[in-house]
């Protein structure tokens, strides 16, 4: 056991680190929130961190800390403005934040390294101290899954008049999505900078949002539990299957594609779909559509957004 | 500002709506609007489509933003409110299509009607359980806890929304066009649980097509069209009202042929 | 005046992209990320081809476009069809559009970057050469007076033949309202994979003439453009052809700017800030008229 821990502690490493990045993604996409401004986070929480450890002589924990509230913050602040924008348009204003810290990054002269990135900032991180993290954040969110909340949190992303109605304040909830989702992605990449000691612009760009967003789509989107499988498959695929190395990308894009026409639900939702089907004793039951992803159906009625859009009563 | 019609004029009104209008880009959806709910009265808004009613539903739950008026819910004035903070006030509200978490249980969807008004706590939990429950006996859904809405019918999908707004405790409720596409039997259910819950004080607006069904249920009735209100009083009177007449009633005379 | 000349060159080349991707987006409501993807592939397999055979200039172009919007089509056959079937209405299928569209992508660049070890490719065996002018102290290529010229002219083409044709109002009726376009007579899907074709053949077009302008393309170029095109379609405002050509000219003049002053690491910088204050802003673009959706 030790052995195989030993022989394969990287691919371990290179999973948690992904898990918490997917994640950052999967708490908003579960609150209807089409946000990728985790993966900007993960940017800034990495930089963040890495200047402070070989810039500022912070020691590994401070620095950590300071990217990861860094992140939170600013993420918040991005969700301020744009949480009013729903759909792809919220999507790709995340994806242009997300863009634009790479940017940031390549243009930030000696502080940040420019486009050569940062060097030397190997943490005290060990993958226990991750894996911990780790279940903080997974605890954290499965709590948020269950009664009261995860029924509240199922409406805003289902049915966000229907949530007003019985008086749930969804600005607040989306408002606080984002900063909940730059805290994950912020201390995803503060932790995973100090472990692999270096962070690049290159790292941070439109490639790791695809890789956030394969996870989500693999493994499902509902739950952590779905991106737990996501990542495990992503990570594992290439070392199981290391005989396609060479097609390893069309193989990639072919998965992705396939997952996203005939798995709406990922792994997981295949799953409980199963399950389904073996409660309810026939195959009657209709397919599961997974929640996050067919969500912001709205009503079934005519489609509100081509009709003069009531904005919440009040102010923004 | 006085009610003209106040019937009963000891009755104090819970709900005021004075002058209130809704433009949208050039449209009038609601010109100038003034009436009142005397509190544990059924009032009905009959009109046809594109009269302006669901418009006015949605001013009164503040979905939708006044563009003149004033708004006034047991004295207070609260039309600078945000939306969600309505249902903290005590109005609950049900929508024409019936709108249920598919994915979770009925017990699950009628919880949702306590979720934001009552706290975490492991007594204030219980009182939420027992509220659902109340609910669910008093629509007679309470068989279906544990079933999922997409294998229910039409009708007891209502039963379980209506359980869901009863859940809420509501001093006001209204109900959007709660019997499209029902029989005469459940729409006389329905109109039997609305007069049951007047006999507990709860005052309701209800809007809707179906005259008959008005007449028989609504102890107020208010004729709207092009957004202004044109006859309210008594159900029968207002039916039989010469200018109601002439701008639908025609028109639902032949459809509920 | 010579900075004005190559803005118009390097705008003409980003709105043939850029047109490809509006028509689909603002018609069927498909925003297809496998579009840059069909961009550079659609040039590479000119490149493949005029390898073996010497070919002109117009029938690099020809392969290019066929093979763009054949790509194109197929997508939508294969992939974005199935999707949208399994929908329960257009809102919900759109993520998983968008991640099809990914997904789709990584196909053809892979197989792309694989043929081509990651180097650049151009067209080197064409019969086709660069000449250089001279106007009125200009210094102007055919290529760019080739590429200017194609570009606004199918731009307004495009656009008259949206708002005048039947084919073209029947493409918008799909876009304001699918079902009852269909009651009335459209065949949704043929039309859909009909205007994908036609993106894609755009796509392939742009890519080509990108080839023949800056001889070489990079394998990543497709994914950079992709970004850009959002920005130039925010911009003009979603449903208005006029207003991608504004945006992909106020786009590529305001690189240019970029570059004129000395900052080109920051150019990418541009489009993703267009993007940001144009939501914020004026969501609904210069020209829109569709309502940007809003909680």
């Amino acid at each position: 056991m030790i052995d195989w821990y030993a022989a394969n502690s990287v691919v371990i490493q290179a999973t948690m680190a992904t898990l918490l990045l997917a994640l950052s993604i999967q708490l908003p996409l579960r609150m209807g929130v089409f946000s990728f401004a985790g993966v900007g986070c993960f940017g800034i929480g990495g930089y963040t961190a890495a200047i402070a450890f070989t810039q500022f002589d912070m020691g590994t924990w401070p620095s950590v800390a300071l990217g990861t509230v860094l992140a939170g913050v600013l993420c918040y602040l991005l969700g301020l403005i744009v949480h009013k924008l729903t759909g792809l348009y919220l999507g790709m204003a995340t994806i242009a934040f997300t863009l634009i810290v790479a940017v940031v990054a390549t243009n930030g002269g000696s502080m940040t390294g420019g486009a050569s990135g940062i060097f030397g900032a190997l943490g005290g991180i060990t993958n226990l101290h991750v894996l911990i993290l780790l279940a903080v954040v997974v605890v954290g969110l499965a709590v948020s899954e269950y009664g009261r909340f995860g029924r509240k949190i199922d409406t805003v992303r289902e049915d966000p008049e229907l949530a007003v109605a019985l008086g749930i304040n969804v600005a607040r909830y989306r408002k606080m999505t984002f900063l909940a989702s730059g805290l994950i992605g912020g201390l995803a990449g503060a932790v995973t900078t100090l472990l692999r000691s270096t962070i690049t612009p290159a790292e941070i760009n439109f490639h790791l949002v695809v890789v956030a967003l394969t996870v989500i789509i693999i493994g499902g989107s509902s739950s952590w539990l779905g991106a737990l499988i996501g990542a495990v498959v992503i990570t594992w695929l290439p070392t199981v299957l290391s005989f396609v190395a060479d097609w390893e990308p069309i193989i990639y894009g072919f998965v992705v594609a396939l997952a996203a026409i005939f798995l709406p639900g990922g792994v997981l939702g295949l799953v409980k779909d199963l399950m389904r089907r073996r409660r309810s004793g026939s195959g009657t039951a209709p397919p599961a559509s997974d929640a996050a992803v067919t969500s912001n159906d709205g009503p079934t009625a005519p489609e509100p957004s081509r009709t003069p859009v009531p904005s919440q009563g009040g102010a923004l | 500002m006085s009610s003209p019609w106040n019937d009963s004029g000891e009755t104090p009104m819970i709900f005021e709506a004075d002058d209130v209008a809704v433009h949208f880009g050039g449209v009038k959806a609601v010109d100038g609007l003034s009436f009142g709910l005397p509190e544990g009265k059924i009032v009905g808004i009959l009109g046809p489509n594109g009269s302006g009613k669901s418009t006015l539903v949605g001013a009164i739950t503040r979905h939708v933003p006044l563009t003149r008026g004033t708004l006034r819910f047991l004295g207070e004035d609260y039309g600078s409110d945000r939306a969600h903070l309505v249902p903290h006030r005590g109005i609950a509200r049900t929508f024409q299509t019936v709108r249920l978490l598919e994915e979770r249980t009925v017990l699950e969807n009628v919880l949702l009607g306590t979720d934001s008004l009552v706290g975490g706590g492991r007594d204030e939990r219980r009182r939420a359980h027992e509220r659902a429950q109340v609910a669910m006996q008093r629509t007679g859904c309470e068989h279906l806890a544990k079933e999922r809405p997409d294998e229910l019918s039409y009708g007891n999908r209502r039963r379980v929304e209506i359980a869901r707004a009863i859940a809420m405790e509501p001093k006001l409720l209204l109900v959007d066009e709660p019997t499209a596409g029902m029989g005469r039997a459940e729409k006389e259910e329905v109109s039997a649980l609305m007069m049951s819950l007047r006999a507990e004080g709860l005052t309701q607006l209800i809007v809707e097509h179906d005259v008959q069904m008005m007449v028989d249920t609504c102890d107020i009735l208010l004729a709207m069209n092009f957004g202004k209100l044109i006859v309210e009083g008594d159900p029968r009177e207002v039916v039989r009202n010469p200018a109601v007449q002439e701008a639908y009633l025609g028109k639902q005379a032949v459809k509920h042929a | 005046m010579q900075e004005l000349l190559n803005t118009l060159t390097l705008g003409s080349i980003y709105l043939l992209f850029a047109l490809g991707m509006a028509l689909a987006w603002s018609t069927i409501g498909i925003l297809n990320f496998a579009h840059g993807a069909i961009f550079v592939f659609s040039a590479f397999s000119a490149h493949f081809i005029s390898a073996y055979v010497a070919l002109p200039m117009p029938a690099i172009i020809l392969i290019s476009v066929v093979v763009g919007a054949t790509l194109s089509a197929l997508t939508q056959w294969l992939a974005f069809e199935p999707i949208l079937k399994r929908s329960k209405n257009h809102r919900s299928a759109e993520l998983r559009i968008l991640i099809g569209g990914i997904g789709v992508a990584a196909i053809p660049i892979a197989l792309v970057d694989w043929a081509t070890a990651s180097a650049p490719f151009g067209f080197a065996n064409s019969t086709y050469s660069t000449q250089v002018f001279e106007i009125a102290g200009l210094r102007v290529t055919n290529t760019s007076m080739i590429v200017i010229i194609v570009g606004l002219g199918i731009a307004v083409g495009l656009t008259l033949w949206l708002r005048r044709s039947r084919q073209g109002l029947g493409l918008r009726a799909i876009g304001v309202d699918s079902e009852t376009a269909s009651l009335m007579g459209v065949n949704r899907t043929a039309m859909a994979i009909g205007t994908m074709a036609i993106a894609g053949a755009l796509a392939g077009l742009a890519g080509s003439l990108q080839v023949f302008q800056l001889q070489a393309m990079g394998v990543d170029t497709g994914d950079q453009l992709l970004i850009k095109a959002f920005a130039m379609i925010v911009l003009g405002g979603l449903g208005s052809m006029a207003g991608v050509i504004l945006g992909a000219f106020v786009l590529a003049g305001a690189e240019s700017l970029i570059f004129a002053m000395n900052m080109g690491t920051w150019v990418d910088a541009v489009s993703f800030g267009l993007i940001f204050l144009v939501l914020l802003l004026r969501p609904q673009g210069i020209f829109g008229r569709q309502e940007v959706r809003r909680t």
